[in-house]
């Protein structure tokens, strides 16, 4: 299929070509906002196992991802953070989440970055002295390398890409090309571009030319399959349910502004 | 007023109007509701958004416009978008003015730990994006009780645990005083309403002088 063709597809016809077992896969989210769910509920109803899960923290209890690990498809995560969700704390501590060292936040971004702009690596300043202690991280194969670059001690963090990814943007045209509204761009633009294939689940489907080209977040080339997930609509009630529930939002602050 | 609440309304005072800020979850998000008057700040949430506004009314939340907690959040005139590349890095590179910071210890030398303490041999649960912020931030303000429910002080000669920031921390508030990070000890500068000095040495493991204006906080 070319760069360039129409890319929208149902999600079965997406994701069929994913191994059962042993996918090494990055996912765009951040604590539960802005997760591709109706892709991971897909992965979860094939029993798609021993995942290898890059991915900015694990997500939140409940919600997208934390389904993984509450389902026990998830062998080993990469990530800044294993203690965003509930589930992957239990499957953590039970010994049966691999964890072999957390990266910063940003050292992740960076080094999936690099992956997504054909850069062998990055040089990152931050936890140097830290993160290298003695064991601290005692399963990692070779210490994690130092370089003093311009004066400053930097670690050398090798890029990152994976053979899939799975994205979520607001909207896309047939293309591929991908929009992204406010917070929801978090980490999914950076992930999609550095999969071998890049399914990216969106709230609509836009014909070509309707994004105006300034405001592609993600251009179409770097996209294997558009897919229609829940729509701004459905995300914007389910999210509300929630935090009324837990009490982020407050029935009374309607009347005030009203 | 509880410790807690003490510990954020001292915290707030910290804040100084026109700064970029970022806050903790926890006492750090709380100092937001003590702010003093006529001090304006910028939040920064490090899921990409400088200008993180209050609260909105639920029919106004939407799912894509949250803090770093996955919480609805409004965003005020100003803000400003950008993906976590962007948002790490502006916190790397020194862009931040001052973050107030949660932490488990801390100790005389600026240190802080406040990612990974051992469950079951396994250093959990990982620091997201607070070594960004202790690296890059100009002001790192921590906060913490004092001694753990155990009587045991959290206030170091070294610190234990892995570290979050090496040297960065500049002020620590407590729920018994505030200290200033001298040149390898701290500096008692304030007590917290009913405390003495022989307590606060009695909960201090660090090295500390007591400062010639040492006081009592003020709220």
């Amino acid at each position: 299929m070319s760069k360039l063709s129409n890319k929208v597809m149902t999600i079965d016809e997406a994701l069929s070509c994913l191994p059962q077992s042993g996918a090494r896969m990055l996912m765009g989210g951040f604590v539960g906002a802005s997760e591709p769910t109706c892709c991971i509920n897909w992965l979860i109803e094939h029993g798609i196992r021993d995942i290898t899960l890059i991915t900015n923290e694990p997500g939140l209890s409940g919600f997208g991802r934390a389904k993984l690990y509450e389902q026990g498809l998830v062998r080993e995560i990469i990530s800044s953070h294993v203690g965003t969700t509930e589930e992957s704390t239990l499957k953590y501590l039970e010994g049966s989440l691999k964890v072999e060292q957390y990266f910063p936040m940003g050292t992740l971004a960076e080094k999936v970055r690099a992956g997504a702009m054909g850069l062998g690596g990055v040089l990152v300043p931050v936890g140097v002295g830290i993160l290298d202690q003695p064991g601290l991280f005692p399963d990692l194969e070779q210490p994690k390398q130092v370089l003093n670059v311009n004066g400053m001690d930097c670690f050398v963090e090798p890029a990152i890409r994976a053979p899939f990814s799975i994205i979520k943007a607001w909207r896309a045209d047939t293309m591929g090309n991908l929009e992204f509204r406010y917070t929801g761009l978090n980490c999914n633009a950076i992930y999609g571009m550095a999969g071998d294939y890049t399914v990216a689940e969106v709230e609509e489907i836009v014909p070509v030319g309707a994004i105006p080209p300034e405001r592609v977040g993600c251009p179409g080339p770097f996209i294997n399959a558009v897919v229609q997930g829940l729509s701004l609509e459905e995300h914007n009630e389910l999210y509300r349910q929630h935090w009324l529930k837990i009490g982020k939002l407050k029935a009374e602050d309607e009347e005030v502004r009203a | 007023m509880n410790a807690r609440e003490l510990i954020a309304r001292r915290a707030a005072q910290e804040l100084k109007d026109g700064q970029l800020v970022n806050l903790g979850f926890g006492m750090p998000t709380q100092a937001s509701n003590y702010l003093p008057e006529g001090v304006h700040l910028m939040f920064h949430g490090e899921n990409g958004v400088i200008g993180v506004g209050p609260r909105p009314a639920p029919s106004q939340a939407q799912a894509d416009i949250t803090n770093a907690g996955s919480e609805p959040v409004t965003l005020v005139p100003g803000a400003a978008i950008m993906d976590l590349c962007t948002s790490l890095g502006a916190m790397r590179s020194g862009l931040l003015d001052v973050t107030i910071l949660g932490a488990l210890e801390v100790d005389q030398h600026g240190n802080i730990a406040n990612w990974a303490a051992k469950r079951e041999g396994k250093w959990w649960p990982g620091m997201g994006g607070a070594m960004e912020l202790c690296y890059g931030t100009r002001v790192c303000i921590a906060t913490l009780m004092h001694a753990d429910k155990k009587g045991n002080s959290k206030i170091l000669k070294n610190c234990t645990l892995p570290l979050t920031g090496r040297g960065c921390v500049k002020t620590i508030i407590t729920d018994k005083a505030v200290f200033q990070v001298g040149d390898g000890h701290l500096i008692l500068k304030e007590h917290a309403p009913g405390v003495t000095l022989e307590e606060i040495t009695a909960l201090t493991d660090a090295d500390f002088v007591v400062a010639d204006d040492f006081h009592e906080m003020t709220f």
